[in-house]
This record gives structure tokens, C-alpha cells and sequence, in this order.
């Protein structure tokens, strides 16, 4: 599951960090729904050329890098059984651009979730209009998300040690086995969130309609600039996309 | 009326079929540094839950009496209404820190209560110094060690003013070394003036900053007074209390007719008054 | 019986949680793990049933190389009792509970029922065991946790902070329980930060700290070390402090001293002396 790395958040100092999430959210977006226009392989490389150098300003190419080699095996696999399964006419070429759009895709919000702390994604939506107690819950998620993976883990040790084979026997006796894991887990989860509650409910959350906030996202002139090439890009595109014709090396594709 | 005060209280949880306090009466004035200890299950909990309106108000169940925090009654008042008078600072530290960094969870108690931001922010920088956390500023809870998570906790639950600080076994998940860090920064709380009420198994390392140590059994006040005089008591070991060594040899010397003046709380305690004792017979 | 030769292990391949742990300890020891958060202390007794592997360097068993074995052979011999019971409890008798780690282990019928009531017995558990493990308290699941792998009879047993949250009274009788398997002839390991507790019990201490073993000997002369006590995260004793103050003024008393009836005839000694 390495792929996923490209969407996890990582604590660095960059252009694309410092921009407000709510204009980076714009991007994201635009960037994907552009992937989305195209199914010729040059377009879409042409997209990438744009997005590299994006994701290399977040200094991120190297996780970005990592997460593509994770996911090589599903991109193989998508070519094979596209290119042999396919009705259409250049089914390997089809397959191609089926994968760059996939990457495009996954890159295009990874520079969103690569850039954005879940506590700034919390702030932007509270921003938005999103209620602070719904906004709050995601960030918490976030927080208690490796808690209880390690809980899980504990289990597992615990269990194991008291002879549950958890990758021994057939498929029943397998989910037989996962009884003896998530019991535990959802009684422990139990106990932690009475206890979380009661420490937040003691720290007056909840307590008065006009929470104040230590930070405030602010809109910068970079943000706006960003969102406006956003936008003007993306209607350019549309235009060309449905009233002009690509010109023919645009769509070039493999002859098979 | 003292700063906290329990007329009467009993208490039964919701699904329980016995009381978790059964008719206390006690009155902490303001600078006091209480100390709680008691078998387990004996309802120091609740005690603790009582002081800051987490019981009635979050836990429900079957009420007798009153509890008046700062002149307000723990019935009427929310527990958010109590936020601002009493911290409490739990067991597992982890459970304590709901946000994902350092600055967010001490600003979290005075964002709830709308403070102002830029008095947040002061609150938050004097805290972050006070308590050393500095280097922890840009990590997740989950990166923290016990100790450091703890401190954090107590730093979120300071941000709020609180005039009492209550701390329910803070240290018991902490190694020795942490744990004389949390409980030496309680003790500087309470120098500048903060009230304290501490529940702690492990009198050795708590009695001797105490002014009053209260011994509880099965949801009643069995023993109050200062440590020194509580620990002598034979309650202690009727109920099961862990007395410090200092006081133990103090106990034993005395049944051997062999009397020190005072009752020595800690090692050092000890060889002071012992060495008094001598220099005194000697000259 | 159990010997560690040059183990370690790094989580993730990336964070060194043993480098280079090497001990011996012998059938029927009795022997305290103590250091600070991180120190390595749990990663080394997962060593011991097989949990963790180690990445470099052997765990021998009476001289065999753990490698061998899975993690539920292993398990037979040496049981590792957790710190928070919550995190094995999950049947809903406390009998059940006990019974079902026997049945995963391959005891006949007549056997795991034998076993179950024998530990039942011993850990005073008898009246309870029909009952919901989740409707008892902390301590009460803590005995039932132990109990299900005391039902094991292993020849090891290890356990993983057994005192947090015990008052005076559980911590005794949880003491006595130890000192009854010891008798019995096995060897009992504990990890924890209680150092009255150890002093009283624990006749070795082996102090960690970053993954590495910084002193493995009498628990008198690990603890009254204010170098090790510094490394380990650990804290003098109050008997020590005692004894350290009382060296200073009359250079014939040990600064070694840990236990409240060594002090006691010191200071009766010192006091008749005058």
C-alpha cells in the first residue's frame, strides 16, 4: 500500500506548503478534472510536464517517486488487461493514456493532501462554512488513526501469543480467527473515546457559540493569483477541448 | 464558603448497584495541596469527576447532597461552565491530546471558551516555555513519549486558568523520572498559589509536598489531616496504603523507643532529623 | 536456560529499539527489567516468545535456537502476561476466557478443564468465572488476563508492568502470587517502572536504556547507582538516599543499602553508639 504515501501529509517548508489549502483545493481540482478532458497520450504528458515540476516546488518528487514505483504493479496490470480485453480500435495506446490519466489523477490531488496539515484542512472547511464539530471530527481521525493501529498491533501480539494462528488454516477458520482481534479493538476504542470525551468536555468544548481560533487561514495575493490561473486555464481548455479541433499531433497515438 | 466544598454528596453511577461516594463532607480552601489516596475502587475517581462536574453532569446517575466549586453548584453548572474554575489532568495522557500538534491542543480549552486569539497566543507561548516543550512543538502526539505527552496535557489544561487543579493518578504510566518531573511542576503550581488535589497511589513520592492528605475506602472519607499525622494512623494498613519507607523505619524506630521528633517524609527528611537528633544528644 | 546473543531489531527496519542485547538467565530466576519509555524493555520479552524476530543476533532456549519454533510453541513455554488485560479479553465468561488460550495450545478436554479450575482457585477468581470479564474492574481483568496465561503453566513467565494502577494491597498479593511460581521452580521476568516493588522482589535488575542493556546485576547495586539511575531514567531509592546521607556523616555505613530493616539497625546502632 506504499502508493498511498503520495497522500499523506509531510511536514516541509515550500511555495505549494505556505499556500492557503482552500486555493490549493482550486488547483487540485481543476488540475484533475483537466485529466479528465483528455484521453490522448500527448495532452495528458503535456499535463504531467505541469504537474512534476508542481510537486517537485513541495519537494515532495522523491516521496512522489516512491508511491508511482508502489503502484507500477497496478499500472502493468491495468495495460495487460486493458490491451487484451479492450474493444477499441489501438487498445495498447488506449491503455497507455488510461494509465498517465490515472496518474495524473493521483498526482494531482497528492499535491493537495502532500501539502495540506489535517489541521489546516480542518480550518479551511470550518472556513467554509463547515460546522467546527464536523471539521473537528476528521482531525481527530487523523490523530487517533495510528492510536489505533498500535492498539491493533498489541492485539494482534496479545492473541498470538495465546496461540491464535492469524495466518494459519482456510478462509473460515482465517475470519474465525479476526473475532479474537476486533472484540478486543472495539471495546478498547470503546473505553479511549469515553475518556477522550470526558477530557474535552473538561476543556469546555462545545461550551459557547463564538469559538475563537488561535489561527485563521488568509487568502494572500498568491492564493488569488493561483486560483485565477486556475480557473482561466481550465475554461481555456474546455474551449479548446469541445470547440476546436486538437490539432493532429495532439492526437497521436501507439498504431496498436 | 470554602473553594471547594461537598455537603452531604453521594453519588451512584448509572447500571452500578452500589454508591461510588456515599455522603462526603469535605472543604478544601483555596492553596491547599491536597493529596487523595485509597484502595482501588474506592471512589477517589469520582471524587476527582465531582470537583469539576464531570459528575453529575457527563457521568448521570442517582445524586444526594451538593457540591459547591468557587460558590457555584456542580448541578447547575455545566461542565464547560467549570472549565474556566477547575482542570482536570486524567491518567493516560493520550487520551488527553486530541489535536495534532502542540500550539492547537493548549489553544483548544480557551478557543472552546472564545478567548481571544492574541490572548491565546500569549497563553500558549508562556506555556510552551514554562513547561520546556519547545522541541515537541511540531510533533504528533504520537511521537511523544508518556512523559512528554503528559506535560502537554497538563499545559492544554493550564491554558484555561483554572483555580484548582485537579490530577487524577497523572503519573502512573510515566517512568520515575517523568514522574518527578510532573508532580515537581504540580508543586511549583501550587507555590504560586494554585489549589491542587491530587489522586496518587505512591505516597513516598507525593506526601512530603502535600499540606493535607485524604485516605478514602469504598466511596467514604475514612481519614483527612496533614501527612504526617495521617500516616501514622492505623487505618493505613487496615485499608491497605502503601506508607513511605521514611515514615515505615519512623514507625519501627518508635516501637523500639527510639523517638524522633518529627515524621520524616522522604530519605533526605530522615537523615536531617536524625542527624538533629544525635548532634542534639551529643552536645 | 535463556540466553540473548548480540539482538537486534529496529522497527520499520528504521528505528533501533534493541542493538545488541546480549544476557543469560537461568531456570528459576527471578529478574526485574527497569528503564525508560523506549528503552526496549517490551521489544526484548517479544523476543523471548518469538513475537519479534531478531534481525541480527539468536534467542537460544535451553540451548536451541528460538528460530525454530512458531510463536505458539514458543508460547507453551514462556507466557507473556501485557499490560492493559483489555487488550486480550474477549469471550464473554471469564472461564471461557481462560479455557480458550488452553484449546488454542492443543490441551485435551480433561486437561484444559483440570487447569482452568486450578487457576481459578489461585488467583481467587473462583466466585467470578461465569461472569463478564467487561463487567469487572481494572485490577479484577488484570487477575483474569494473568490467569489466562498462568493456566498455561509455563516454565517463563514474563509480564509487561503488572503494578500500574494496582493499589498497595493488589500489588502485594500480585508479589506473593510471583514469589509462589519462583518457588515452584520458574523463572519470572517483569518489566516495570516500580522500583519499591523491585527492591522487595527482584534480587537481579538488568537496566536499559536505548536499546542497549547498561547494567545487569544485584538489584541493590543497579539501583544505588546514580549513573545508571541518571541513563535509566530510574530514581534513587528512598532507603538508598537514607543509607547515602548516613555514609557521608559516619563512613561505615554502606551507601548500597536499599531495605527499610537495613536502615532500621543502622539508625538503632548509631543512636545506641553515642
Amino acid at each position: 500500500m506504499s502508493f498511498l504515501e503520495v497522500f499523506q501529509y509531510t511536514r516541509q517548508d515550500s511555495v505549494v506548503h505556505r499556500l492557503d489549502p482552500r486555493s490549493k483545493l482550486v488547483m487540485a481540482i481543476v488540475l484533475a478534472m483537466i485529466s479528465l478532458l483528455f484521453m490522448n497520450i500527448v495532452p495528458l504528458l503535456i499535463l504531467l510536464s505541469v504537474l512534476l515540476p508542481l510537486i517537485g516546488l513541495a519537494r515532495s518528487l522523491q516521496r512522489w517517486a516512491k508511491s508511482m514505483s508502489g503502484l507500477s504493479v497496478l499500472i502493468v496490470f491495468i495495460v495487460i488487461f486493458n490491451t487484451l480485453l479492450s474493444t477499441v480500435a489501438n487498445p495498447f495506446s488506449y491503455s497507455i493514456a488510461l494509465s498517465l490519466r490515472l496518474i495524473a489523477l493521483m498526482s494531482s490531488f497528492s499535491l493537495f493532501f502532500l501539502t495540506v496539515h489535517p489541521d489546516e484542512l480542518s480550518q479551511a472547511l470550518i472556513q467554509m462554512g463547515v460546522k467546527f464539530e464536523f471539521a473537528f471530527a476528521m482531525s481527530m481521525a487523523m490523530r487517533y488513526v495510528p492510536t489505533l493501529g498500535q492498539e491493533a498491533y498489541a492485539i494482534m501480539d496479545a492473541q498470538k501469543a495465546r496461540g491464535v494462528e492469524l495466518d494459519r488454516g482456510n478462509i473460515l477458520k482465517r475470519i474465525r480467527n479476526i473475532v479474537p482481534i476486533i472484540v478486543p479493538l472495539i471495546i478498547v476504542s470503546i473505553r479511549r473515546a469515553l475518556s477522550i470525551a470526558e477530557s474535552m468536555e473538561s476543556r469546555g468544548f462545545g461550551a459557547c457559540e463564538n469559538r475563537t481560533y488561535l489561527e485563521q487561514l488568509k487568502f494572500t495575493r498568491h492564493d488569488w493569483a493561483l486560483v485565477l490561473v486556475s480557473v482561466v486555464s481550465f475554461c481555456f481548455l474546455v474551449y479548446v477541448r469541445f470547440y476546436l479541433a486538437l490539432p493532429p499531433w495532439m492526437s497521436w497515438g501507439l498504431p496498436f | 464558603m470554602a473553594l471547594i466544598e461537598f455537603n452531604d454528596f453521594s453519588f451512584k453511577y448509572v447500571g452500578s448497584d452500589s454508591l461510588a461516594l456515599k455522603k462526603v463532607n469535605l472543604s478544601v480552601e483555596a492553596g491547599e495541596y491536597v493529596v487523595v489516596s485509597g484502595p482501588s475502587g474506592c471512589g477517589k475517581t469520582t471524587l476527582c469527576r465531582a470537583i469539576n462536574g464531570l459528575v453529575p453532569q457527563f457521568h448521570r446517575g442517582y445524586i444526594a447532597g451538593n457540591v459547591f466549586v468557587d460558590s457555584k453548584s456542580t448541578r447547575e453548572n455545566s461542565v464547560a461552565d467549570m472549565a474556566g474554575i477547575t482542570g482536570l489532568v486524567f491518567q493516560n495522557p493520550s487520551n488527553q491530546l486530541v489535536t495534532l500538534n502542540v500550539e492547537k491542543e493548549i489553544a483548544f480549552g480557551p478557543e472552546n471558551l472564545g478567548v481571544d486569539p492574541a490572548e491565546i497566543r500569549k497563553r500558549v507561548e508562556h506555556l510552551i516555555h514554562l513547561l520546556g516543550l519547545e522541541h515537541l512543538r511540531e510533533k504528533h502526539p504520537h511521537e511523544m513519549s508518556g512523559g512528554e505527552q503528559q506535560r502537554v496535557a497538563m499545559a492544554a489544561t493550564l491554558a484555561l486558568r483554572p483555580k484548582i487543579l485537579v490530577a487524577d493518578e497523572p503519573t502512573s504510566n510515566l517512568d520515575p523520572q517523568s514522574a518527578e518531573m510532573i508532580l515537581e511542576l504540580i508543586a511549583e503550581q501550587n507555590r504560586e498559589g494554585m489549589t491542587v488535589v491530587l489522586v496518587e497511589h505512591r505516597l513516598d513520592v507525593v506526601a512530603k509536598d502535600a499540606s493535607r492528605l485524604i485516605l478514602m475506602n469504598e466511596g467514604s472519607v475514612v481519614a483527612d489531616g496533614p501527612p504526617e499525622d495521617v500516616l501514622l494512623m492505623d487505618i493505613c494498613q487496615d485499608i491497605g496504603i502503601g506508607i513511605p519507607k521514611a515514615v515505615e523505619v519512623f514507625k519501627r524506630l518508635r516501637s523500639k523507643d527510639l523517638h524522633l521528633p518529627e515524621v520524616p517524609m522522604t530519605g533526605e527528611d530522615l537523615v536531617r532529623i536524625f542527624r538533629e537528633v544525635v548532634e542534639h544528644d551529643s552536645a | 536456560m535463556i540466553q540473548l546473543d548480540d539482538v537486534h531489531y529496529a522497527y520499520d527496519g528504521l528505528y533501533p529499539a534493541l542493538r545488541g542485547v546480549s544476557l543469560e538467565i537461568d531456570e528459576g530466576e527471578s529478574i526485574a527489567i527497569m528503564g525508560s519509555n523506549g528503552a526496549g524493555k517490551t521489544t526484548l520479552l517479544k523476543h523471548l516468545n518469538g513475537l519479534l524476530r531478531p534481525q541480527k543476533g539468536h534467542v537460544f532456549l535451553d540451548g536451541e535456537d528460538t528460530s525454530k519454533y512458531s510463536v505458539a510453541q514458543l508460547s507453551r513455554q514462556i507466557g507473556l502476561v501485557w499490560q492493559n488485560p483489555d487488550h486480550q479479553l474477549f469471550l464473554d465468561s471469564v472461564e471461557k476466557e481462560i479455557v480458550f488460550g488452553l484449546k488454542n495450545l492443543g490441551y485435551d478436554e480433561e486437561e484444559v478443564s483440570d487447569r482452568c479450575d486450578r487457576t481459578l482457585e489461585r488467583l481467587g477468581l473462583t466466585h467470578l468465572s461465569h461472569r463478564s470479564p467487561f463487567s469487572l474492574s481494572g485490577g479484577e481483568r488484570k487477575r483474569v488476563a494473568l490467569a489466562s496465561v498462568l493456566a498455561i503453566e509455563p516454565r517463563i513467565l514474563a509480564l509487561d508492568e503488572p503494578t500500574i494502577g494496582q493499589d498497595a494491597r493488589q500489588k502485594e498479593r500480585l508479589a506473593k502470587m510471583l514469589d509462589q511460581m519462583n518457588e515452584e521452580g520458574r523463572t519470572v521476568i517483569v518489566v516495570t517502572h516500580d522500583i519499591e516493588f523491585v527492591i522487595e522482589h527482584f534480587p537481579r535488575t538488568l537496566a536499559m536504556s536505548e536499546g542497549i542493556i547498561v547494567a545487569d546485576g544485584k538489584t541493590e547495586a543497579v539501583l544505588s547507582n546514580p549513573t545508571i539511575v541518571e541513563r535509566c531514567s530510574l530514581a534513587v531509592p528512598q532507603m538508598t538516599i537514607v543509607a547515602q546521607g548516613l555514609h557521608q556523616l559516619h563512613p561505615e555505613v554502606s551507601p548500597r543499602l536499599t531495605q527499610v530493616n537495613e536502615i532500621e539497625s543502622e539508625l538503632i546502632r548509631l543512636a545506641g553508639g553515642i
